[in-house]
């Protein structure tokens, strides 16, 4: 194992977070497939200096050991192993040993001091195997701000270990009702901080995320017919995107952040267009004889699937995005629809109809195979997390509509429980 | 949550417009009993051309459907106000299988009878809301509303209305008339409603 340059680095977070730096980190180890292996890791704790805040401490340590147990990735050892471990200051070697024997493949080290209303964090990740450190990290904020650095920590863990993004300063926007009209609500995604973001007394539908996850675009009624609008989510800064004769739907962002396609209607028929997110003359893509609509682009930013009743039913095509080469993708399906590409590129996730209600499906372009993701009740609208490990999805299996998320083995959890939810968009984070 | 149109049952408009059109019925006087003849003992079969003194019967006047008055109730003989316009039911939604934009045989018939009453109010404007029931997801429903109402727009504009007088929107699932989840409600969600939106 080549000898890694230890990273120090001081992260001053303030008020509003400060997007984390763009660094070219090596991968350490590619978890690519759910279900692999966990890399465990050990955390026995992080001493404190004096004069650090102990609640602000406790809290951080807290977080950090919540959102290590909830990744596919990454697995934390069970406290009552690692408390049988013996460190020997003198050997480590042997405490390497030590560890390795209750199941640790790393192991975190780290120390907490604080000054004023701050809190530092020290951190070292060493690789137990190697006896080298894999990665290291200061990082500083205010002992308010504990949390959001347990999850920035956790979240240069898992992309550490995956390359991918890490879920725990992510957040939904989605769609609810329990105002008194469908609006676009976000929140993070736990459920917790669920905020109102418009307040239009209209309807509001189809969320979407910009990438970097600056900007929303959505539906509304709030003008007469369904138009699109983009609005900043941390300013309210509201502006109108496409606001063409008939229906202006289901907008997508294109992955580099510069166009949206979306669906609309002028002459009768609805079909696929794009516009630019900065705004512009939309342009049709398709000339479908029926209705066409959901568009949502590859991760390559090359493709762009989206359902179309062409051959009577709803099912789900892919097409160039200059709108050629239309292909169709689902044969086996008797109504395919909300058609979401995993990050990886490889899979796409989508509603389909079982015996009469919506379920989860997913497609493998690889080997063109198909699983149905089955579930009670109606199940549908999913919808990937950042890492592509995890799916979201609404589900009525509890009476009113509500957002559920696989935990990472693969099973549903409850994250919204008041009023109705739907269409839930996810985002690595809100910049 | 408040519409800006109001949808309220036709049941009330039925009463108002039945009892309206049979007011305007004109029926003509009774057949006057004719004289006793002698020849009337045997039985008659051959009838016998109209002589002078009897009165002609002529057929009784069609009874209109509802939410049809009778023809000849002009433009400012309507409520003033659009929400009572609306509640009296004068023009009659069109109702659509599952999944489906074709105008079956009774939507045609009903948007028909629409087609003449706005001809006679020429000044009437009118939006027409497409609607679906939950099948199919709500992106697509938006869509599937789209196509209902300009299906009952292009066969408006087929039978002479003017283009610029229909106005058009689709709600897809938004705004049911039914929110039961079984074909007694989803055959009612299925249409495209009309609203009056100037006189």
């Amino acid at each position: 194992m080549k000898q890694r340059i230890p990273l120090v680095c001081t992260l001053a977070l303030a008020a509003a977070l400060a997007p984390p730096a763009a660094a070219q980190e090596e991968v350490y180890l590619r978890v690519t497939s759910p279900g692999l292996t966990r890399v465990m890791i050990a955390l026995p704790g992080f001493p404190s200096r004096p004069g650090t805040d102990q609640a602000a401490a406790a809290s951080l340590v807290a977080t950090l050991r919540k959102d290590l147990d909830e990744t596919a990735a990454v697995g934390l050892v069970p406290e009552q192993n690692a408390s049988l471990v013996v460190v020997d200051p003198g050997n480590p070697t042997l405490t390497r040993q030590r560890w390795r024997a209750v199941g640790a493949q790393f192991l975190l080290d780290g120390s907490l001091a604080g000054a004023g209303n701050q809190i530092v964090l020290e951190v070292r990740l060493w690789d137990l195997t190697s006896g080298e450190i894999a990665y290291s990290r200061r990082l500083q904020g205010s002992v308010g701000l504990a949390p959001t650095i347990a999850h920035t920590l956790a979240n240069e863990l898992v992309h550490l270990f995956t390359g991918r993004p890490g879920p725990f300063l992510s957040r939904f926007a989605f769609v609810s009702d329990r105002s008194g009209s469908k609006e676009i609500w976000v929140m993070r995604w736990d459920g917790t901080e669920a905020q109102q973001l418009t307040s239009h007394r209209s309807i509001a539908l189809s969320p979407a995320w910009s990438p970097d996850g600056d900007w929303l675009a959505f539906t509304s009624f709030l003008r007469g017919n369904p138009q699109l609008f983009i609005l900043r989510p941390t300013q309210g800064y509201l502006k109108p995107l496409s606001s063409l004769p008939g229906v202006n739907s289901s907008p997508s962002f294109s992955p580099d952040g510069k166009l949206i396609a979306f669906a609309a209607g002028d002459d009768g028929n609805t079909d696929i267009w794009v516009v630019p997110a900065e705004g512009g003359t939309p342009e049709r893509l398709t000339h479908t004889i029926g209705i066409s609509t959901q568009p949502a682009w590859s991760p390559s930013g090359r493709q762009i699937v989206f359902t179309s009743a062409v051959g009577g039913t709803p099912q789900l095509y892919v097409m160039d995005t200059e709108g050629t080469n239309i292909r169709r993708l689902t044969f086996e399906d008797k109504f395919a629809d909300e058609a979401a590409w995993a990050p990886d590129g490889v899979r796409i996730a989508y509603t389909t109809l079982v015996e009469g209600l919506f379920q989860i499906a997913i497609l493998d372009l690889r080997t063109n195979t198909r699983s149905v993701v089955a579930g009670p009740g109606n199940n549908e609208s999913p919808c990937w997390s950042p890492d592509g490990t995890v799916l979201a999805f609404v589900s009525n299996r509890t009476g009113a509509q509500q957002i559920f998320m696989t935990d990472p083995a693969g099973r549903p959890r409850q994250i919204t429980t008041e009023g109705n939810n739907v269409q839930p968009a996810w985002v690595a984070q809100v910049q | 949550m408040s519409r800006p149109w109001t949808n309220k049952p036709l049941a009330l408009a039925l009463c108002a417009c039945v009892a309206f059109a049979f007011s305007c019925a004109h029926r003509k006087a009774v057949v006057a009993p004719e004289p006793p003849s002698e020849a009337s003992a045997e039985a008659k079969t051959a009838p016998q051309p109209p002589g002078e003194g009897t009165t002609v019967v002529r057929p009784e006047p069609r009874v209109a459907a509802a939410g049809h008055p009778e023809s000849g109730v002009t433009t400012s003989e309507l409520p003033a106000d659009l929400e009572e316009l609306n509640k009296a039911g004068y023009l009659k939604d069109a109702f659509f299988d599952t999944n489906k934009s074709e105008l079956r045989p009774d939507a045609r018939e009903a948007l028909a009878a629409d087609a003449t009453w706005l001809k006679e109010h020429p000044t009437v404007k009118i939006l027409i809301e497409g609607h679906c029931d939950e099948h199919n997801t709500a992106e697509y429903n938006l869509a599937l509303g789209w196509r209902r109402t300009n299906a009952a727009k292009d066969y408006l504009v087929s039978l002479a209305v003017a283009a610029d007088r229909i106005a058009t929107i689709s709600y897809g699932e938004e705004r049911p008339f039914g929110t039961c989840h079984d074909e007694s409600c989803w055959s009612q969600n299925r249409r495209v409603h009309f609203v009056i939106t100037a006189r």
